[in-house]
């Protein structure tokens, strides 16, 4: 198991962005869906060892994150595309992709090789030495996720990968998914339903900072069946309903 | 861009010219080395060739980008040879029709990957044209052994030798082209 | 991932380049000329501060600060006008113990959630934060000190706010870098480098009698530089002994 969080809550001043979450995983494309404000950054950042949690056990890669010397170890064998990634306009595609691997302390040796297989793997090659000024929106997510996957992380954590990719740059990137999957646990999160049907093997979905739903994308379709849930694919009718069924019941206590 | 942009490009600093550069002509580069390499070597001597190629682009005087280019990838696969210890396991130089004389033997190796090609264009074995290439330059036979040992006057035979010297120089010629090599 | 780009009409996917031999991996090929093509090659103080910090991503680190060019305007300025501040001599040692948190402050904020746009991924890196932002405020007042040193030349109001309050900090962040790098803990490192300016602050006050004198007095500037090398040299030998237990 790669991720093993128990009952794990983020409080940020009063607000619970994190209200008891429970999961385990292990390799394979895990998908984190919900509307803004479930909570799926917040968890998403404790992952990547950015924010603590406030309460509750979280181990990543059989370590605890609290540690000097675990987090580190961890660190290193993590990838982390957050969802306002910057860039350093003055920096190419190369410098950047660089500069993060160094600073996850790859072997030096090894760096360039691996920054060039990133870059190719994302579709940068021709744009390699390119400053990230010049490029368009899309093309500085890829080299965000250049970055996350120079390392050959164990555990790849992407928040919003797909903005500002075209559809054909969607389909090249959930290969990419799937192909880290094999070996390391990769978890998207996104709130673009059609991503997560076509490449996670394992659903979770958030709302108000709890996960309402964890399986597999047909069974999250298979609860929108026979609902009068909104949505116009299988996979967003199951969404809707999940989400209905889960306020309603938080209605219900209230 | 052609070839002769691309490769001035290249002289300049322009990565992404080598990476077009790569993409055109890596590929029949690769064939012909394979004829003669391992695939595994084959990989490494054309990653050494692009290499040389990326640092002497400047040196290009237009000489035609396939020609110069496979120039390099045998001076690589020469020194790769040489370096593995290959070397003493080839054969020496071969004719070729220009005159040209490969400088060491791993050089010959690839000359021989080119006389076999150039050979395929005398025609099936056993036909007038290889048959008659095989007993004079192979054999090393006299104009009057092969009249007798294929069964036509010296005449013939003088003129079917003339006819493969010109088909092979023709085929030779092709491997060290004036313009643009691989046929692209 | 092809399409919807400019540029080089299609050629951009080399996972299909042409008729090439079946088991010859073209794609392997152009890997290894692309990572020599695309290499840098770190320049000699990147090379020398990346063997002293045995760190080349902390190194890096470091050369890029002034690159990152909005934070360092800020932070220079910052630090100018602290420096300023601090060389003013109110006559209590107040403004110039607070200087360096000021400055501190300033830098933080410049290379820090503010302004740096890659900050959250920057508190996923192994290399934490905390310690390139330390080695980052080394750069700051290193490199100012050194423009300083050379205004000093020219202008006597630049010579009293270099040696008066660059050079000094200068030495306070090469302390607090190697208590960090042995403690291997930033705070550590920041607790030591408060420490050791409050105490010659404080104690240049008991010495000459006047509250500032630590601060403008041009004098200590050799022993300031030698501290500050001698802390380099804690921190290369700090992060020898550190390298070699597993």
């Amino acid at each position: 198991m790669n991720i093993e969080i128990t009952d794990v809550t983020r409080r940020f001043g009063r607000t619970k962005a994190v209200a008891g979450v429970s999961m385990e995983a292990g390799s394979g494309v895990f998908g984190l869906l919900g509307p803004n404000g479930a909570g799926k950054t917040s968890l998403l950042r404790m992952m990547a060892t950015v924010i603590p949690p406030t309460s509750g056990t979280l181990r990543l890669l059989g370590r605890d994150p609290g540690g000097y010397g675990p987090r580190k170890e961890i660190r290193r064998r993590l990838g982390y595309l957050p969802q306002n990634l910057g860039y350093y306009p003055g920096f190419t595609v190369v410098e950047f992709v660089e500069y993060f691997a160094l600073l996850k302390e790859m072997p030096a040796a090894r760096v360039p090789a691996a920054v060039a297989a990133a870059v190719e793997r994302v579709g940068l090659g021709s744009k390699a030495k390119a400053k990230l000024r010049t490029l368009s929106g899309g093309m500085l997510r890829r080299a965000g996720i250049a970055q996350a996957i120079v390392n050959e992380p164990e555990l790849l954590l992407l928040d919003e990968p797909t903005a500002g990719l075209d559809p054909e740059q969607r389909v090249t990137f959930r290969e990419l998914m799937r192909d880290f999957g094999q070996r390391s646990t990769v978890i998207v999160s996104t709130h673009l339903v059609e991503d997560v049907g076509a490449a996670c093997s394992q659903v979770a979905l958030m709302d108000q900072g709890k996960i309402v739903f964890y399986g597999t994308p047909d069974e999250l379709t298979a609860r929108g069946e026979g609902t009068s849930a909104a949505g116009d694919a299988p996979l967003e009718r199951g969404y809707s309903a999940v989400l209905a069924a889960a306020r309603s019941v938080t209605a219900a206590r209230a | 861009m052609d070839n002769d942009e691309l490769i001035a490009a290249v002289a300049g600093g322009d990565d992404t010219a080598l990476r077009e550069l790569f993409s055109r002509h890596a590929p029949w580069l690769a064939a012909r080395l394979r004829a003669v390499l391992p695939a595994a070597d084959v990989e490494d001597v054309l990653q050494e060739t692009f290499l040389a190629a990326w640092r002497g682009a400047a040196r290009y005087r237009m000489e035609g980008a396939g020609g110069w280019l496979w120039g390099i990838a045998r001076r690589q696969a020469a020194l790769w040879l040489r370096r593995r210890g290959h070397a003493e396991l080839l054969l020496p130089a071969l004719v070729a029709a220009d005159g040209r004389r490969p400088a060491d033997p791993a050089e010959a190796a690839l000359s021989r990957a080119e006389l076999a090609d150039a050979v395929k264009a005398l025609g099936p074995e056993g036909g007038p044209q290889h048959e008659t290439w095989r007993l004079m330059y192979v054999e090393d036979k006299t104009v009057a052994e092969v009249a007798e040992l294929m069964g036509v006057p010296e005449g013939t035979v003088k003129s079917r030798a003339h006819r493969v010297r010109r088909l092979m120089r023709a085929a030779l010629r092709r491997h060290e082209p004036a313009g643009d090599g691989g046929g692209r | 991932m092809t399409g919807g780009d400019e540029m080089t009409g299609g050629r951009e996917d080399l996972a299909e380049p042409g008729p090439g031999p079946r088991d010859v991996d073209l794609s392997r090929v152009w890997l290894g000329v692309a990572a020599e093509v695309w290499r840098r090659r770190p320049g000699p103080l990147e090379r020398l501060a990346g063997w002293l910090l045995r760190s080349p991503g902390l190194a890096r680190a470091l050369v890029t600060t002034p690159s990152l060019l909005l934070g360092w305007i800020i932070a220079t300025v910052i630090v100018l006008g602290a420096g300023i501040l601090a060389t003013l001599g109110t006559g209590t040692p107040f403004v110039a113990l607070v200087a360096p948190a000021v400055a501190a402050a300033g830098i933080a904020y410049a290379y820090g959630p503010g302004i740096d746009p890659a900050w959250e991924l920057s508190c996923s890196m192994a290399v934490s934060d905390r310690m390139v932002l330390l080695t980052r405020a080394l750069a700051v007042f290193g490199l100012n000190a050194a423009l300083g040193l050379a205004a000093s030349a020219a202008t006597g109001t630049a010579a009293s706010v270099t040696f008066g309050w660059l050079v000094p900090m200068t030495a306070v962040c090469a302390l607090a870098l190697a208590a960090a790098t042995v403690a291997r803990s930033a705070n550590v490192g920041v607790a030591a480098g408060i420490a050791g300016w409050a105490i010659t602050v404080l104690s240049g006050q008991v010495a000459a009698g006047r509250l500032t004198a630590a601060v403008t007095d041009s004098a200590l500037i050799l022993p300031y530089l030698a501290f500050a090398a001698i802390c380099g040299v804690i921190t290369w030998y700090a992060s020898r002994i550190r390298r070699g237990t597993p």
